[in-house]
């Protein structure tokens, strides 16, 4: 890519401080996020995809400790002062989360409570010109502004889901990050949510840092993936490129263990073994435990990422080799 | 709205109908009665105690008298005080006062106190301050109000004497306008304190835990991640919602305002329902103590309904239907 990238990240390694030890969730992370780029990282639960995400907004708990670089607009994210990070939030970055549920205050309208989000980067406005900013994007993900004076448990899962959407957007951020935002939605909505997504990554011109463990929604709302691994990224490359032809033997595993529509009788195949214990210093490829190919090379040695096609990288010694 | 309450009050009178007769009969039932009190103790005949009891008539059948105070009852008649000779009515007014003053004060002193103790220590669950507290908050949790009363009057009253032991004013003073009130007070600190200080734990535990619970939720993560200072979602929004259960707590306790308190002020030789309630039963004040059962069970049924609405404005996902 010629252009300058919105967000770059280098080597950010994220731990979390435990009494037995430092959990390492996130190591060795060097991405780039685009304008108009939509960017998916992919990943079992603990693989470190969210911890990664959260921690350049500074968002983890007390115990997180953040280090490398994550320059956007020219600044580093990570250690800025609190004053100043609050000032990017939402206006420059704004987040999508999981639990839709529980998104807002049981005890507060909807409305009220969007109106307090935008007083933050807009003091002093009033409660017309927060409602007037939020039915506008309401529309887009086919809701009206009725939902504003409802309560939290007056509205379903999809709908809430839909106004932190819609919220999301309320600034005009330049990057949104969507953190497992269609996860805990039934199927239908979600394939809603999908292409209500779709469609403001194409309206707004907002880049999108998307975060999944389901490989198909990535398929579906991104143009480039990483592929992470127990706080490793193992493979990035163009969406379709890594789910063709994917060259890491972890990638290769993560594919086949969903079903598609085409795949007929074949067997859905998991990946044998659990998660590493991330308090504990490996060597090698952390992969490796679990991996088919692995050799002795694999256990002595962190394979580098290493560019296999045109801007599709992977990190391993035997990659696509069967 | 208006049928939700229609029939939360008629279940209320229901419930305190049945209070009440099971209450008329049971002391009836209990060995002891007024007469012998009031014959005195020299061996009256026969003849005296059937005179008193015709006078009060006592003499006929339970559920006749049960119908007869009910008659009167309705016509707003509370009866007179076998003991005192007065009407229960004037009686129990003059002691409704100071139980309300001393049980409100400790409420309201121990929901203060508890719910700022909760909210500091759920700042740092585990940490050493948390730990302090929530160690105080159990020792306080385990002793009765009565017998923490003794023990502040033997220690602040008997041996450092800066407050008295008991009573709510100076009888022989006479103060009257500001002084009364300050003499009042001075009568004051030790049984509220007493009370305040074992009703602390509760309100701290609940409030804690619902404090530690509440930070969990995630649209404190949105609230943060929308830029919003950090105190503005405490103040504003977990607060708020942290207060719920407290306020149920608070209600409930309200409910057992005027007989709740009554060791303590027993204890306190507080003039107020508790005492007088104690002295009827010893003296089987048959009126005395039926007027006082009628405005406990009264009080209780009124705050249920009063803490229900409560709580529905301030949660809205309560509806009263």
């Amino acid at each position: 890519m010629t252009q300058n990238p919105l967000l770059s990240l280098r080597d950010v390694n994220i731990g979390y401080r435990t009494p037995s030890g430092m959990v390492r969730a996130a190591n060795d992370i060097n991405l780039d996020l685009f304008e108009s780029d939509a960017l998916g990282i992919v990943g079992e639960s603990g693989s470190g995809k969210s911890t990664l995400a959260m921690g350049i907004l500074d968002l983890l708990a007390d115990n997180a400790e953040v280090r490398g670089q994550a320059v956007f607009n020219g600044k580093n994210l990570i250690g800025l002062p609190e004053k100043e990070m609050r000032s990017i939030r939402w206006r420059e970055i704004s987040v999508v989360f999981q639990k839709s549920m529980n998104s807002f205050s049981p005890v507060y309208k909807i409305g009220e409570q969007i109106h307090d989000i935008y007083k933050v980067h807009r003091p002093g406005s009033s409660r017309a010109e927060s409602d007037g900013a939020i039915t506008r994007l309401l529309g887009v993900v086919n809701l009206t502004d009725r939902v504003l004076g409802m309560y939290q448990h007056q509205l379903s899962g999809g709908m809430l889901q839909r106004i932190c959407i819609a919220l999301s957007l309320i600034f005009d951020p330049k990057i949104v990050v969507f953190d497992e935002a269609t996860t805990a939605l039934d199927v239908v909505t979600q394939g809603q949510v999908i292409g209500e997504i779709k469609r403001l990554q194409h309206d707004f011109h907002v880049s999108s840092l998307l975060i999944t463990h389901d490989i198909s929604v990535v398929a579906e709302t991104c143009n480039r993936v990483a592929v992470m691994y127990a706080g490793y990224i193992m493979e990035t490359g163009p969406v379709r490129s890594v789910i063709e032809e994917p060259l890491h033997p972890y990638t290769q595993g993560l594919i086949s263990s969903f079903p598609t529509l085409e795949s007929g009788k074949k067997m859905i195949r998991g990946i044998p073994g659990t998660l590493p214990d991330l308090k504990e210093e490996v060597p090698g490829c952390i992969f490796a435990p679990r991996c088919p190919k692995a050799q002795e090379k694999c256990r002595k040695q962190r394979p580098q990422p290493q560019e296999a096609a045109t801007q599709h990288t992977v990190a391993c010694h035997f990659w696509g080799r069967d | 709205m208006s049928r939700y309450l229609l029939k939360r009050f008629l279940t209320a009178v229901l419930t305190v109908l049945f209070v009440f007769v099971l209450n008329f009969v049971l002391i009836r039932l209990a060995p002891g009665d007024p007469i012998t009190i009031l014959a005195g103790q020299d061996n009256p005949s026969q003849e005296q105690i059937d005179i008193l009891k015709a006078k009060y008539g006592l003499d006929k059948p339970i559920f006749v008298q049960l119908l007869a105070y009910l008659k009167n009852l309705l016509k707003g008649d509370m009866g007179t005080s076998i003991i005192y000779g007065r009407p229960v009515f004037d009686v129990i007014s003059e002691r409704l006062g100071p139980t309300l003053l001393l049980s409100l004060t400790g409420a309201v002193i121990a929901l203060v106190i508890g719910t700022s103790l909760a909210i500091v220590a759920s700042r740092k669950p585990g940490g050493l301050l948390d730990n302090i507290i929530s160690y105080i908050a159990y020792v306080l949790y385990s002793m009765p109000a009565f017998w923490l009363g003794l023990i502040v009057i033997l220690f602040f009253a008997s041996y450092l004497g800066w407050l008295p032991t008991a009573g709510m004013i100076d009888a022989r003073a006479g103060y009257t306008g500001w002084a009364h009130v300050l003499d009042v007070a001075k009568h004051l600190i030790l049984p509220a304190g007493a009370l305040a200080l074992v009703g602390v734990p509760a309100y701290f535990r609940i409030g804690r835990s619902s404090m530690m619970q509440v930070v969990k939720n995630d649209y404190v993560n949105l609230f943060k991640a929308a830029g919003m200072d950090r105190k503005k979602v405490y103040r504003k929004y977990l607060f708020r919602e942290a207060m719920l259960p407290t306020i149920t707590t608070f209600g409930i306790r309200l409910a057992y305002i005027i007989g709740g308190s009554a060791a303590t002020e027993i204890v306190f030789a507080w003039p107020g329902m508790g005492t007088l309630v104690l002295s009827a039963i010893q003296t089987r004040d048959y009126p005395m103590l039926m007027g006082n059962y009628l405005i406990l069970s009264i009080s209780v049924a009124v705050w249920m309904i009063l803490v229900d609405l409560i709580y529905a404005v301030a949660d809205p996902r309560i509806r009263l239907s």
